[in-house]
């Protein structure tokens, strides 16, 4: 009689503290872009406010569009992570790439948040309305709509690898949808006001440089909160390790 | 067994359970019938422009009832693991896909083709291009079927069930639906004007687009 | 159809992992044509996993399966052709009637002759009498008996059973362990998955554990074999004591 018993007691659980898997590099790098992003803050704000000359037509309210077309344009590229990371991970099936979209989806949906709530605040006293339906906005909208119903997916889907594959099927069809749905929103209504941004030479040198600096501060800002939210992830799956152990 | 003829038994199975128990087309052709009256109601459907407001309505009907439709196709296979049932057979699962959106699509078609007289003839409309009110239906529910069939098979697998199922597939849908009412007007109306073959091509443009993203993905769906 | 060379099944280093959550943990198992096998585990210890990875049904993140040669990696559907899969549910439309069920599968499966292999399957487990009944009505026990000629319609070569015995009576029970016997030939393959160890040693002539997504024991049984099942409750002990 053959038996082969491969007791299982060779192998001990990788019990490591917290401590010591954090490495030391990455949470100096964390600080590192918090204080940047810190401090790059008052710069933002006094372009924003003082060295940026003021719109002739608007007045001051559109100096919100230095905060406004930042968080677009950041509400956007998380958007393009998730679906960077979701194509990764239905090719590779490696862990990591999910808790990159997650994170990226949750930061995402602030700055989106924020988009949609500058937007109105923007518009209400410049144009006299809260909301007009202008393909980007709309547009914008829309993508909150997609990552709120990705972040609802992943509630509902407590088994972490089901969760990661479905999530990344959600976050590619969603991504590829977005410029679909701005170009029928834009086909159904008129343009969006003041298209400033496209045209460089009606805007001076000063509003862009303004703008640039507001896209760098953001994108800061954006890689802040996403290390900080992989840390959170990294932390929240070892505790759930631990339980189901 | 090649990907037509498996994707075909596999809608000649769900079409063979529907005559059976005419489960789906009842209850969504039901439903349907509801939402167009009541919306009858609740909008102003007379006078001039009615037919912009009756195509939105219309789709408005046409989207629930594609939801409910897949949400039940779906939650069939569930049950009793009948979908692990087709995964283990050789059927390649980018044709189980396109089995069941045969399924759905064919349902839901159906059901909407019954309905567009009765619609017309409650709301008092005349159809000055009855092909493109087709043409329109179709491109509209095929861009609708494809991704809900897809988020379908996610949907009943969550702690939600088919639930979910609007809630994923709304956002998503929306350009499909904003060119099948575009289409839809023009054929209540009459005025097909170069923007109308525009909208067309767009719903077909995003039906392709969303048929190829949606059979690369559904194994990744099915697989564990 | 069916018929496989001498080694049946070879697992290589098969792992399904995501993250640090393993299902299975680089497992290595070779099973030959005409293997009768018992796998036993504690619940989660990826026993069913381990099936459903021969099955097709899914994907490991490293290693290889091979059946009668071919690796699962580069003919997976067609391999699926070789393997019948009998799971916890029926897999049957309750609103059918199991010929329309049987029937359905067989054309799924490609088989030319549908109504034949319906015919054979059902005489095999003996539900003829009741084909024509919808699944919905019929007692748990001839629904079995349905889904296991589910699974032999295309004359597979290797047959999993993901603890087919659970919920059964007695007389049930040994009515399903006569069915594996019969099925039992030198040609085929069968895994079994149970929980009874009296069950697993009362037929099946390999006996392998798992646990943690690893094969713990892995042992020939001889009819009535106490130390195999001393060694068994031996393990199952040790765990319950390293919890």
């Amino acid at each position: 009689m053959d038996a082969k018993t491969n007791a299982p007691s060779a192998d001990l659980p990788e019990q490591i503290a917290p401590e010591a898997v954090a490495p030391e590099a990455g949470r100096a790098r964390r600080r590192l872009i918090g204080i940047a992003t810190l401090l790059s803050i008052p710069i933002l704000l006094y372009m924003g406010l003082v060295f940026a000359p003021e719109d002739a037509q608007q007045g001051p309210a559109q100096r919100i569009f230095y905060i406004h077309v930042p968080a677009a344009w950041i509400g956007f590229l998380a958007f393009f992570v998730v679906f960077v990371a979701s194509i990764a991970l239905l090719a590779t099936g490696k862990r990591r790439y999910d808790d990159v979209a997650a994170a990226s989806a949750e930061v995402g949906v602030v700055f989106t948040t924020g988009v949609l709530i500058t937007g109105p605040l923007w518009g209400r006293p410049v144009w006299g309305v809260y909301w007009t339906w202008d393909p980007r906005l709309t547009s914008f909208m829309m993508l909150w709509l997609i990552y709120v119903s990705y972040l609802v997916l992943r509630g509902y889907v407590p088994e972490p690898a089901r969760r990661a594959r479905y999530s990344a099927v959600l976050g590619i069809v969603g991504f590829l949808d977005v410029p679909i749905v701005y170009l029928s929103v834009r086909w159904w209504r008129s343009e969006h006001p003041g298209q400033i941004v496209f045209e460089r030479d009606g805007m001076p040198a000063e509003m862009l440089v303004s703008l640039l600096v507001g896209v760098a501060v953001f994108t800061l800002g954006y890689l802040y909160l996403m290390s900080l939210r992989l840390r959170v992830g990294r932390l929240r799956d070892r505790a759930e390790e631990e339980v189901a152990a | 067994m090649t990907w037509l003829g498996s994707a075909a038994t596999i809608a000649g199975k769900d079409l063979r359970l529907e005559l059976k128990t005419r489960d789906v087309v009842a209850s969504v052709g039901l439903f349907v019938l509801l939402v167009v009256v009541t919306a009858s109601f609740a909008f102003p459907t007379t006078g001039e422009g009615r037919e912009a407001v009756a195509a939105g309505v219309l789709w408005i009907a046409f989207l629930f009832a594609a939801l409910l439709g897949m949400g039940r196709s779906m939650a069939i296979e569930k049950e009793e693991s009948c979908l692990e049932g087709l995964l283990v057979s050789p059927a390649p699962r980018e044709a189980i896909f396109l089995g069941k959106l045969l399924a759905n699509l064919g349902f839901t078609f159906a059901v909407e083709l019954l309905i567009l007289p009765v619609f017309v003839v409650l709301l008092e409309l005349r159809v000055a291009g009855a092909a493109l009110l087709v043409l329109s239906a179709f491109l509209g529910t095929l861009g609708i079927v494809t991704v809900g069939t897809l988020f379908a098979a996610m949907a009943v697998n969550t702690r939600g069930r088919e639930a979910i199922l609007p809630l994923l597939v709304m956002p998503i849908a929306v350009p499909a639906m904003i060119a099948a009412v575009e289409t839809t007007e023009a054929a209540l109306t009459g005025a097909w004007t170069g923007g109308t073959t525009s909208w067309l091509l767009l719903s077909a443009g995003y039906d392709a687009l969303f048929l190829m993203v949606a059979i690369a993905t559904f194994p990744h769906v099915t697989e564990e | 159809m069916g018929r496989a060379p001498a080694l049946a099944i070879r697992l290589r280093a098969v792992s399904k992992a995501f993250g640090a959550q393993r299902a299975l943990d680089r497992i290595d198992l070779d099973i030959p044509a005409g293997s009768y096998v018992a796998v036993m585990g504690a619940n989660g210890a990826g026993k069913t996993t381990l099936l459903k990875v021969i099955a097709g049904l899914a994907v490991p993140t490293d290693g290889s399966v091979t059946i009668a040669g071919v690796e699962m990696k580069r003919a997976g559907p067609g391999l699926r052709a070789l393997v019948g899969f009998v799971g916890h549910e029926s897999m049957l439309y309750p609103d059918l009637t199991a010929r329309e069920n049987l029937t359905f599968h067989a054309r799924l499966f490609g088989l030319t002759d549908p109504g034949g292999a319906v015919g054979q399957a059902s005489r095999l487990l003996e539900v003829e009498r009741i084909l024509d009944r919808p699944v919905r009505a019929l007692s748990r026990g001839m629904r079995q008996r349905v889904t296991i000629a589910r699974a032999l319609l295309h004359d597979p070569a290797v047959i999993l059973f993901d603890e087919p015995f659970t919920g059964l009576d007695e007389a049930a029970a040994l009515s399903l362990s006569g069915i594996l016997e019969r099925l039992n030939t030198p040609e085929r393959v069968l895994l079994v998955t149970l929980h009874d160890v009296a069950r697993a040693l009362s037929g099946p002539q390999r006996l392998v554990v798992l646990s943690s997504g690893r094969v713990v024991l892995d042992t020939a049984i001889h009819g009535s074999d106490e130390d195999v099942a001393a060694t068994y409750l031996g393990l199952l002990r040790s765990e319950a004591v390293r919890r």
